[in-house]
This record gives structure tokens, C-alpha cells and sequence, in this order.
């Protein structure tokens, strides 16, 4: 039973920390305007003409001179071509008070062409322009060429441009199955690193796929299959490119943007700070910006601030407190909660609209403070404590009249209390330090204050053990305070005072020695190793000798005990064995002198063999003879 | 007690030089030779050093090598154990003889540097 609650404990806490995935990547209003520009490029044809007309519409913008934009349109028309009319067309829907003329043969050629044969992206253009232009069409027959198109080419764009054409149909139509493919496409999509989704041929295929599948939802009313993660993700891959290369990649990502702000099932709400998220006296307001993709604030939102911890304390400072609505921003008054200073956890939570996707935001909000230097006091305390310490209290930013004079027998002392200006709370902050700077040698030294319990600072210098931070030398010495902390708004760099400091054994003041970390090095030079110690030359020779004299005692030896030469037959086979085995002896002293293992070989081979057969023959010979003459006793 | 050493090896030195036959004396002084070599050559190293470590090991090992082998010849030679190498004439001990002994100075060589 507790192995169950523990493990279920364990659960939970794994899905408790996969929080909503929120936008890592959004336009800004900056990102739009560029977008808006490149849409405005003036167009050199009817396709561009296109892309510019009904993407600027996308954003909700008309373009500048529509009349002259509707003869460029009627100008350039090839009512020939199935792309131009559907160019035409969709540019004409986009522009008020734009008709483009249209003939029977253009309205023959447009049905012609919604057939099995033509690719998807022709039927798709026949429909859109028989659609935009009021033309009547057939959506049973355009349904079957459509998934007749699919189950021939299974392809991401094919399928895209099926679901736009699908969205423009009547909606007695069987749409089913085309809605089905939403779901599978949306299966192929890769999903990078958990923070973006996307498909491989890239940003514009995937910004279509968004635009198509919304088109169609809506069109059926029916929620897309795609999870809040999915859309956060896709929101990611879509808007993180912030430039764009072409005019159909910009036209992608303006209707993608356009239908993710406009559907009637998922609105992505995009959560940011406006400027830094601190607050502090003179900046009491925290301003947030609540907008869609389109960076189009969302007014009809409200957004509450769910919990507001500081990540020190872990305490909960605010709980449920609204924001209110102002010129397009939502702002809350934190310094009203009078929050000491530090860091925030704030979640944000957003409602008022049931489609909105990513409404809980985590925000990390930093409050600061004025900090001011209380009860500064310095004194010189004798070691042994017979004299009284002299204390001078020192205000800020004023610097002490006299200076403090500290030998070998005194200990120069300094207490400080570091408070918040308005609540009069102790702080301490990262950066408490004290600075010696010798004006004379250009010598500084840093000490670090600590707080004792109370948070009362101290700072203490003993000449005696602090010599050899400053070389012993003596001098008259500034001393600096600084204090400084990321949630400070005043750093502090103040003179508190001088201090004539006096070593005991005061050596020349040695001037700093440049760094020789630059300088050439002493060239190290290479030691060959020494060959061996050799025997002098004599003594090698004599054991030579001495070495090779048993063969003379061998010889003499054998001519005593009367070597059998006579018996040496001159037959062939002896001759050329003694020759072969004579040569052999020979290949070893040349192998000693010149020859490598593998060419002694190749020669030992040769003469080896011719020697064998000659040896074989001579001793066949000889083992005949002996058994025949029966030499053997 | 030296007495009897002595005649030991008095009569030894006497049934020697009688029943042996002379090849197999022959033999036998190739061996005091090769036997003679190695130890001159242990005898520098000793006294001088071993500073051509290689040369004197493969030196050496060609001494006690050329005398293996010629142990194995005379052995195999010797017509008392003419029994124990049926298979193994006297032509044909000599035959491997020669041919061991190319291998042994393939190495020898190869090694003294």
C-alpha cells in the first residue's frame, strides 16, 4: 500500500513538472512590420501580385492603390492558363470592388480541369478560382479526384493543397476522409528537441499545413486534432525565422499567423514583459503584454496573477490578483504588496476564452530597492585593549576630516549597517567590499565585509597579519566602501576615509615586477643520448682472437685423428653440394652485411633447394656404398 | 680417495681411445670447439661488459646451438643405438643436421646485428 502511494506520488510529480510548453519563439511588432514590408514590394507579375495582395489582407492591411493593383491584375490575365485565373482571382477576392471578367470557355476549362488526371495543386487552383470568382462546381467530383490525387501521391504538399481545396467546397460534401488526413499529416511532422515541430521540407510547408488545417476545422467545425503542445511547438518552428526569403515563404507565414489568430478552436497567446520585468519605487507598475501571433493585443482576455512566490523564501506573497487593462497593456501595482527586495516567481494565468492555447505563463519578476549605509563607524582599537577605541561615525556621502593612523599595535576597526532607504530593512547584499588603495605605489587591496547574526557588518585590519597582502608597505592608504547587488539600485562607491598603515621590517618598495609571461623563454637545448661507453679497441680485437682460436684446435685435432679426405669422390652431386652448402654460408655473411630477412630468404630458397638435391643425391650415393661395402662396425 | 678418481679417469680416457669409433671422435672434437668458442665468448662478456647485449646473446646462442645439434648427430650416429633410430640413417642424421643448422644461423645472423 505505501509502495503504491510512493509510486503514484512519483507519477505525479513527473507530470507536474512537463508543464504546458509556452513560446519560446514569437513575432514582435517589429517581425510584423518587416513582414508587412516585404509584402508591399511592388509586384513584377500576377504571382507575386498574388502573394502580396491576399497575404497583406492576411494581416488585416489593404493594399495602397487597389484600383491600379485591379488593372495590373486584369492586365497580366492569361485566361488560357489555370494558374493565372487562380492568381487573378484570389487577388480580386482580396481587393474591394475588383471583378475580373469571366467567359464560358474560362469557366469550361476551370471544370475541365477538376478531374483525376490534373495534379493537386492544378485542382486546387481550379477550385479556389471557381470558388472565388462565384462559379458553381461539383464538390462530390472534386472530393473523388482529391483522394484519387492522394492515394497516388502520398506527398506533404499534395495533401496540404487537398485540405484547402476541401475548405472551399460546399459542406453537404463528403469531407471525412480529407479531414482524416489532418490527423496523419500530422503524425509526419518532426518534432525537434520537444520545442519545435516541423516537417522536413521545410518552414513554408509547415506554415501551410497550419493555414490548410485550420481552414478545413473551421469549415466543418470540427476541432483539429492537434494538441496545445503540438500548436506550441508549431508556433515555435513557424515563427522563429524572422527574415524571410522569399514571397511565398513570407505569403506562408501570414496565413499561418492569420488563421492561428482568427480560428474558431486554438489561439495561441503570446505572454511578455513590456521592457524588463522589475519593478521597484519609481517603477512600481509590472506591464505585461497579452497579444496573439499577430501581436494583436487580446482585449478581451483577463489576466490573473494565480501565485506570487520569492524564490528565497519560498513564501506566497500574492494569490488570485487581477490585472487591469490599460492603453492596450495589462499592468498590476506589486509595490502595493510592498515586496522586500529579491526575485518573484509569478504565475500568470490568462482567461476569457475558451480557444486560448498556452494561458498559464511562469514569469520571473525582480523587484529592487535604494539601499542606504547606516551607523558607519571607524575606530582604531589598541591590541591589549589599554587604550579606549576612539570611534568616528561617518555619514554618507561625506568623507572622515582626519585621517586614521594604525601600526603594529593597533587594529583599525569598521562597523556598518546596510538598510533598504524606504522600509528600513536590513539587506545584504552579494557585494560588500573594502578597498586600500595606495596612491603612491598605485597598490589597491580588497577585503570582503561580512555580516555578523545581527546583520551588522564589520570589517577589521591588523597590520601585523594582513602584511603580505600589502607587501609591508607602509603608507597613507584611501579607503573605499563598495556595495553592489543585482537587485540594487544604487551601487555605492563611497571614500569613507584614509588610513596611514604601518609595517614592522618595511622593504624597499619593490616595483612590481612587469609579467615575463610574454618574453621569449630560455632556449632548452636537445640532449642527444650518449652512445654507450666502449671497450678500448685492444681488448676487443685480442678476444676476437682469442674467440676464433679453437678452430685452428679443431683443424689440428682432426688431422690427428685423420679426417677421412681421401674418400672424397669428385662425383657431380658432391661437388655442386659442397658448392651450394659453401654458397650458403657465404648468403649468411652477405645477409649479415647488406641483406634484410625477407631478400636472404628469397636467396636461401634457391640455393637451399639446389643444395638439398645435391646433398640428397651425394649422401643416396654414400649410404649406398657404406651398405654395400660395410664400412659400418 | 683422489686415487680413485684418477683411475676412473685414466681408464675412461683408455676405453675412449680405444672403442670409439673415429667418426664419432671427429664429432667429438667439433664439440670441444664449439664448446671452447662459447666460453671464451661468456669470458668477455664477463670481463669487458655486455655492451652489444644482442651480439653476444646471439653469439652465445649459436654455440650452445651448434652443439645441441651435434649432440643430436652423434647420437643419432653412434652404431651402439643403431636399435633406437631404425628409421633414421647416418646419411639422413646428417642431412638434418645441415638443415637445422641453416636455421640456426638464419637466426644467429639475423640477431647479432
Amino acid at each position: 500500500m505505501a509502495h503504491l502511494c510512493l509510486f503514484s506520488l512519483l507519477v505525479l510529480s513527473l507530470v507536474l513538472e512537463t508543464q504546458a510548453l509556452t513560446p519560446t519563439h514569437h513575432l514582435t511588432t517589429t517581425d510584423v512590420a518587416r513582414l508587412q514590408t516585404l509584402l508591399s514590394q511592388p509586384f513584377t507579375d500576377l504571382k507575386s501580385a498574388y502573394y502580396s495582395v491576399v497575404g497583406l489582407s492576411k494581416l488585416g492591411i489593404s493594399v495602397a492603390d487597389a484600383a491600379e493593383t485591379c488593372r495590373f491584375i486584369k492586365s497580366n490575365l492569361d485566361p488560357s492558363s489555370v494558374e493565372s485565373l487562380f492568381f487573378a482571382a484570389e487577388a480580386s477576392q482580396a481587393l474591394p470592388g475588383c471583378e475580373i471578367p469571366v467567359s464560358n470557355d474560362t469557366r469550361d476549362l476551370l471544370l475541365a480541369t477538376v478531374s483525376e488526371d490534373s495534379t493537386a495543386s492544378q485542382i486546387h487552383q481550379s477550385v479556389s478560382a471557381l470558388s472565388s470568382l462565384g462559379l458553381p462546381l461539383a464538390s462530390q467530383e472534386v472530393v473523388s479526384a482529391l483522394k484519387a490525387r492522394i492515394s497516388k501521391e502520398d506527398n506533404v504538399l499534395t495533401i496540404i493543397l487537398a485540405l484547402q481545396t476541401a475548405s472551399r467546397l460546399s459542406q453537404q460534401a463528403e469531407l471525412g476522409e480529407i479531414l482524416e488526413e489532418i490527423e496523419d499529416l500530422a503524425a509526419r511532422l518532426d518534432d525537434l528537441g520537444g520545442v519545435y515541430l516541423q516537417f522536413e521540407e521545410g518552414l513554408e510547408a509547415t506554415a501551410l499545413f497550419v493555414s490548410a488545417a485550420y481552414a478545413l476545422s473551421d469549415h466543418v467545425d470540427m476541432e483539429p486534432p492537434l494538441k496545445e503542445d503540438q500548436v506550441i511547438q508549431l508556433v515555435n518552428s513557424i515563427f522563429s525565422k524572422k527574415s524571410w526569403d522569399s514571397l511565398s515563404e513570407a505569403f506562408s507565414v501570414a496565413s499561418a499567423a492569420e488563421s492561428l489568430s482568427n480560428n474558431r478552436f486554438h489561439v495561441p497567446v503570446i505572454v511578455s514583459a513590456q521592457g524588463p520585468a522589475a519593478i521597484s519605487h519609481s517603477q512600481p507598475f509590472l506591464r505585461l503584454q497579452v497579444t496573439n501571433v499577430l501581436c494583436k493585443p487580446l482585449s478581451s482576455a483577463s489576466v490573473l496573477v494565480e501565485s506570487a512566490t520569492a524564490t528565497s523564501s519560498k513564501s506566497a506573497i500574492l494569490s488570485q490578483a487581477p490585472f487591469t487593462l490599460r492603453d492596450g497593456v495589462f499592468e498590476l501595482n506589486f509595490m502595493a504588496s510592498q515586496p522586500a527586495s529579491g526575485y518573484y516567481q509569478f504565475s500568470v494565468a490568462i482567461a476569457g476564452d475558451s480557444r486560448f492555447v498556452a494561458n498559464h505563463v511562469e514569469l520571473k519578476v525582480k523587484v529592487s530597492t535604494r539601499v542606504s549605509i547606516n551607523n558607519m563607524d571607524l575606530s582604531v582599537v589598541d591590541k591589549d585593549q589599554s587604550i579606549g577605541p576612539k570611534t568616528t561615525r561617518v555619514e554618507y556621502p561625506a568623507k572622515a576630516k582626519a585621517s586614521f593612523m594604525a601600526d603594529s599595535h593597533q587594529i583599525f576597526a569598521m562597523t556598518f549597517q546596510l538598510v533598504d532607504e524606504t522600509t528600513g530593512v536590513e539587506l545584504t547584499p552579494h557585494q560588500t567590499f573594502v578597498r586600500l588603495h595606495n596612491q603612491k605605489t598605485g597598490q589597491e587591496v580588497v577585503f570582503v565585509a561580512e555580516p555578523d547574526s545581527k546583520n551588522l557588518y564589520k570589517f577589521e585590519l591588523d597590520t601585523t597579519e594582513r602584511k603580505t597582502e600589502f607587501d609591508s608597505i607602509s603608507g597613507t592608504y584611501a579607503l573605499y566602501l563598495m556595495v553592489g547587488d543585482a537587485t540594487l539600485e544604487n551601487p555605492i562607491l563611497w571614500n569613507v576615509a584614509d588610513v596611514v598603515l604601518k609595517f614592522l621590517d618595511e622593504e624597499a618598495p619593490s616595483t612590481i615586477q612587469a609579467k615575463t609571461l610574454y618574453t621569449p623563454k630560455p632556449e632548452i637545448q636537445h640532449l642527444f643520448r650518449e652512445p654507450e661507453k666502449k671497450p678500448p679497441t685492444v681488448v676487443s680485437n685480442a678476444f676476437t682472437a682469442l674467440v676464433l682460436s679453437p678452430f685452428l684446435l679443431l683443424l689440428i685435432l682432426w688431422f690427428k685423428l685423420g679426417a677421412n679426405i681421401s674418400n672424397f669422390t669428385l662425383s657431380p652431386s658432391t661437388v655442386l653440394f659442397h658448392i651450394g652448402h659453401a654458397a650458403m654460408l657465404g648468403l649468411m655473411y652477405v645477409y649479415w652485411t647488406h641483406l634484410n630477412m625477407f631478400q636472404t630468404l628469397k636467396y636461401l630458397a634457391i640455393i637451399g633447394s639446389f643444395t638439398f638435391l645435391a646433398g640428397n643425391r651425394m649422401l643416396a650415393q654414400k649410404a649406398v656404398k657404406s651398405t654395400s661395402s660395410g664400412l659400418y662396425t | 680417495m683422489s686415487n680413485s678418481v684418477f683411475s676412473v679417469i685414466s681408464r675412461f680416457v683408455e676405453e675412449y681411445r680405444s672403442s670409439t669409433p673415429n667418426k664419432l671422435k671427429m664429432i667429438d672434437a667439433y664439440l670441444l670447439y664449439i664448446l671452447l668458442t662459447g666460453v671464451f665468448q661468456f669470458l668477455y662478456c664477463v670481463l669487458v661488459g655486455t655492451f652489444p647485449f644482442n651480439s653476444f646473446l646471439s653469439g652465445f646462442i649459436s654455440c650452445v646451438g651448434s652443439f645441441i645439434l651435434a649432440v643430436c648427430l652423434r647420437i643419432q650416429i653412434n652404431p651402439q643405438n643403431k636399435r633406437d633410430f631404425l628409421t633414421v640413417s647416418p646419411e639422413r642424421a646428417f642431412a638434418d643436421f645441415l638443415f637445422a643448422h641453416t636455421v640456426l644461423h638464419l637466426v644467429v645472423v639475423n640477431f647479432v646485428g
